[in-house]
């Protein structure tokens, strides 16, 4: 496997604000990798430095390159949608067109056309007289008309209507991603894209507090509804994360052995935005 | 070069007042040539006799040199709230995260709208102050009936004004490299209040030299570089030189003694300097 992504101790301060705490994450090759954390976690940060788009301490490679000081040779592979509505409002979707093909060696015109089609956008059409979703929609169909390798999302959706997002993720899955592509995605909606994620990488106060695939998570990790009366037995193997619904108490396990889980009550695989809560309200035990 | 094609190309289809303002201008010129009143006294029909038997240059020379200078005021205004904005209405609108998506380094970006404000801009208007003289020429001609406008403008004359705007052009570009630079670095910069940043700096350090060092270099080198220093510097003219109608602005270009004069050379470097400094903050600095 290829590595795409390496960090390494990556740190980034504001002020006496740290942002990024030496964090340490990989991305491999053909994976689908969701940054998930809340508000303030250091999910922006982290990509602006991924991006090339502000400087950090510690070290990165991001394509093997540097990318503070590589940018222009990193966005020749990988490209990103940082925002939603970052096109600026005079630009004509035609110029936009043509611009990104005058500058970018990668850029298959016809392709960006393609995807315009299925869209209710005309060429002629400016950014500010565009809805945010329709705005999202070029943005998308000028980036995935890239032959990039790296493809980097940060919160894509955020402010789109629910038709809007779900337009935006199907056209993702269905017309972008195939075993040549990488995706990077970060949003703290979890739900919305825990369908599409091979991959996870949390992030709280700016450290990674976990990086492991579905499949891992799948193994590593189980949710149990335990019944009343096996509660206490089941709080003494070390649950590291509790909660009710319901009248039901859910209990979180990490690498405990599923037959002895079995006996406490229902065991399922904990979903990625439950794990996601759990991990992160994560009470010392 | 193509990627500097595309650069310009945005940077007209963001500032369309880049065109569209000298075209009003024009067009407002030729409206007042067309249907404005002409009065005309005894020595006005005497210059255009003058004029007419093909001795005197006056009437044209003049009517070139009004237009030039209401174009050039014009773009000198324009051209600074260019530059002030250029590098920090992309962070407002945060369309900078678009174009830093794409494999454009930032020199290059820097480069383009220094470029657009120091050559491309004053070519813009240069286009259209020529246009606007043909088309004034031509109608004043008629109007004053004086047959087929000859003796307005000469051939001669005529390119010598194209030379003189040319002139104007490159040496303006030069003369002005380190004050459109350390603009386009507090453009880069600000995170508001851009035009005050650009000045408020150059007046403390003004300030604390005449309060502190009891001297006022600083001060005079600045109000030299934005005031008259230019023409001191493009032009072989001194305080006893007297515009008179037989001086033309050709014989005064003195382009040899302005590549070799040390202010040019120096405010060259700083301008280099200051655009290195802009690269690096663009490079970094990329919300507001």
């Amino acid at each position: 496997m290829t590595t795409l992504i390496e960090a390494r101790d990556l740190s980034k301060r504001y002020g006496s604000h740290v942002a990024l705490d030496h964090a340490n994450f990989t991305v491999e090759a053909g994976r689908i990798v969701g940054l998930i954390g809340p508000n303030g976690a250091g999910k922006t940060t982290a990509l602006r430095a991924i991006l090339g788009l502000s400087n950090y301490t510690g070290h990165l490679r991001v394509l093997g390159r540097d990318p503070l000081h590589e940018r222009t040779l990193l966005m020749q592979d990988a490209c990103f949608i940082a925002d939603v509505a970052v096109l600026p409002a005079w630009l004509r979707v035609d110029q936009a067109i043509d611009f990104v093909a005058g500058v970018h060696p990668k850029f298959r015109r016809e392709r960006a056309a393609q995807l315009l089609a299925k869209t209710q956008v005309k060429h002629s059409h400016r950014m500010r007289e565009l809805s945010k979703g329709m705005k999202t929609q070029v943005h998308l169909a000028l980036t995935m008309a890239i032959d990039a390798r790296l493809f980097v999302l940060d919160e894509p959706t955020l402010g789109l209507d629910l038709l809007a997002r779900r337009t935006f993720y199907d056209a993702l899955v269905n017309d972008y991603m195939d075993e040549t592509r990488t995706i990077l995605i970060t949003t703290h909606q979890v739900e919305e894209v825990e369908n599409l994620l091979t991959d996870v990488l949390f992030i709280h106060q700016g450290r990674i507090v976990l990086d492991a695939s579905i499949d891992a998570i799948a193994q590593r990790y189980a949710a149990v509804a335990v019944t009343a009366d096996r509660l206490d037995v089941a709080r003494g193997a070390r649950p590291f994360y509790e909660r009710q619904t319901l009248g039901k108490r859910i209990l979180y396990f990490e690498g405990a052995d599923l037959r002895v889980l079995a006996e406490f009550g229902e065991v399922m695989t904990p979903s990625v935005a439950d794990l996601f809560v759990a991990k992160l309200t994560e009470a010392p035990v | 070069m193509n990627t500097t094609f595309w650069l310009i190309r945005r940077e007209l289809w963001e500032n369309r007042a880049i065109l569209t303002m000298p075209a009003v201008i024009g067009l407002l010129l030729v409206l007042v040539a067309l249907f404005g009143q002409i009065q005309l006294d005894a020595g006005d029909l005497a210059q255009i006799h003058e004029a007419v038997t093909g001795h005197g240059s006056y009437l044209a020379e003049r009517l070139f040199l009004a237009i030039s200078v209401v174009f050039l005021l014009i773009m000198g205004v324009y051209s600074s709230w260019y530059l002030l904005d250029c590098l920090s209405a992309e962070r407002r609108d945060r369309s900078v995260l678009f174009w830093k998506s794409l494999p454009i380094s930032d020199t290059a970006t820097v480069l383009s709208k220094l470029g657009t404000a120091l050559l491309v801009i004053p070519l813009v208007y240069f286009g259209f102050a020529v246009l606007t003289n043909l088309l004034l020429a031509l109608i004043l001609s008629i109007r004053l009936r004086v047959l087929q406008g000859v003796g307005l403008w000469s051939a001669g004359n005529w390119f010598d004004f194209e030379l003189v705007w040319l002139y104007i052009i490159a040496t303006l570009a030069l003369w002005f490299l380190p004050v459109a630079a350390w603009v386009m670095l507090v453009s880069a910069w600000a995170r508001r209040a851009v035009l005050l940043w650009t000045t408020l700096p150059l007046l403390a350090v003004m300030l604390l030299e005449h309060y502190f060092v009891r001297s006022d270099w600083f001060m005079r080198e600045v109000w030299l570089r934005i005031g008259y220093g230019y023409l001191v510097a493009a032009f072989a003219i001194d305080n006893e030189t007297v515009f008179s109608p037989s001086t033309t602005l050709r014989h005064a270009l003195s382009p040899l003694a302005f590549v070799s004069e040390p202010e040019t050379l120096i405010g060259i470097g700083v301008g280099v300097a200051l655009l290195v400094a802009t690269v690096q903050v663009r490079l970094r600095r990329t919300e507001l």
